[in-house]
């Protein structure tokens, strides 16, 4: 029975958010306020469960060496609290800007670290003399040229003649025309697969609308 | 207002951060994990703040006279059952579960679902306001990848010859992927070190 009320619930807010195809109106408007209200309420019960319990609370009432170390951010989080108050939200500012500075330190690192160094050696592999082979060396200059005028296309540092504006030098302008068709081709096959993967989902939910009317209907 | 403190906060703990992902020594290793520990309890209560900001909006419009929404309603009604529940019961209890794949999952798939339907919507006016070569290659580049993606092109019948310009179509996108990727990479370093060095602060009022 419980089962039955819970599939008629999915099979009404299923109807509901796909009737936004013939427009907007009241029934999606209702399923899509309910579902930011559930999500948030779960989301912040997760917070709560999760992390602020067993990393703050729990730490703070046990009897461990590590209770005054705990009260440096007891104290940050009232003062983050202090953000709900129009009056008071400047004191907000001291752990926003801790977390805003750790925040900046691990990007820093895996920008460095995980994306610049793994694919600026990615990009070499297949000119190292284990992985060489003709077809290995053309898929290398291909992705080389491609990596390299897609970086030419977002460099846009020029000279300001009179008249004219700001004029990028001629070879500039030639890589980022070619660097734009990369672009437009990569972002072509993002955008399709994104589709596929949508389409998928969408076949996936009328399957489901059918199946729940032959399971529902008497 | 620009607080001096909070700059000289968020540059100094930086500073530590990312000295002990350079230098790896003991000691700032464990001040790295202090830190980041008491960062992410800080990012969860700043979720928390958010959520209750939200909660406070919908809150407000359902008392405001002069703009009251009353879908606000379903919301607030949503949001309190699934808080005290999750409370109560935690958020991964088995009862809790049917909140999960009755309500999130229908609404968030329907959703990616009805995106099908503004792409290509998006995609057809795209190409008929902007005629041009970069618009007709985006649409041209979409349309061939949609081709490979459905995969009519994974039979045994298929000629080697088709199966060879497949791999060279797929080294492209990977080039272009590759020079966003990079190009992320350079400008999220460039925001941090605008922030360790103190020319960006997000933080301030």
């Amino acid at each position: 029975m419980t089962d039955a009320l819970w599939s008629l619930i999915a099979f009404v807010l299923t109807l509901a958010v796909l009737s936004y195809a013939i427009g907007d109106n009241p029934l999606f408007r209702i399923a899509i306020y309910t579902f930011i209200g559930i999500s948030a309420g779960y989301f912040a019960a997760i917070l709560i469960d999760q992390v602020i319990i067993p990393r703050l609370i729990t730490p703070l009432l046990s009897p461990s060496a590590s209770v005054g170390l705990m009260a440096i951010p007891l104290l940050l989080s009232l003062l983050l609290l202090a953000r709900l108050s129009r009056r008071l939200s400047f004191l907000g500012s001291l752990p926003m800007a801790f977390l805003v500075g750790v925040g900046a330190a691990v990007i820093i690192n895996g920008a460095l670290f995980g994306t610049l160094f793994t694919q600026v050696r990615a990009a070499g592999l297949p000119f190292t003399p284990a992985q060489s082979s003709p077809s290995g060396w053309l898929t290398g200059i291909v992705l080389l040229f491609g990596t390299m005028t897609t970086l030419v296309y977002f460099q846009f540092t020029g000279r300001r003649e009179p008249g004219k504006g700001i004029v990028r030098s001629p070879w500039v302008e030639w890589m980022a025309r070619i660097g734009q068709v990369f672009i437009a081709i990569t972002l072509g096959a993002f955008f399709a697969g994104v589709i596929l993967a949508s389409l998928t989902v969408l076949i996936g939910r009328l399957d489901f609308i059918l199946q729940s009317i032959n399971t529902l209907a008497p | 207002m620009r607080s001096p403190v909070a700059t000289a906060i968020a540059i100094g703990v930086g500073l530590i951060v990312l000295l002990s992902y350079l230098f790896p020594l003991p000691v700032l290793a464990s001040i790295r994990m202090l830190f980041l520990d008491w960062a992410i309890i800080l990012a969860a209560v700043a979720g928390l703040v958010a959520i209750l900001n939200l909660f406070s909006v919908h809150w407000r419009k359902i008392g405001s006279p002069r703009e009251r929404d009353y879908y606000s309603l379903f919301f607030i009604l949503g949001f309190i059952f699934t808080a005290i529940l999750g409370l109560l019961l935690g958020p991964t209890d088995e009862r809790i579960r049917p909140l999960i794949t009755s309500v999130q999952l229908p609404v968030e798939a329907s959703l990616v679902g009805l995106l099908t339907i503004t792409f290509v919507v998006s995609a057809v006016r795209l190409f008929a306001l902007h005629r041009s070569w970069i618009s007709g290659l985006f649409l041209a580049s979409t349309i061939v990848f949609l081709l490979v993606g459905s995969g009519i092109f994974l039979t045994n019948d298929t000629s080697p010859v088709i199966k060879e310009v497949l791999t060279i179509l797929n080294i492209l996108p990977g080039a272009g992927a590759r020079g966003i990727l990079l190009g992320i990479a350079l400008g999220s370093l460039l925001t941090g070190l605008r922030i360790l060095l103190g020319m960006d602060r997000p933080y301030s009022e």
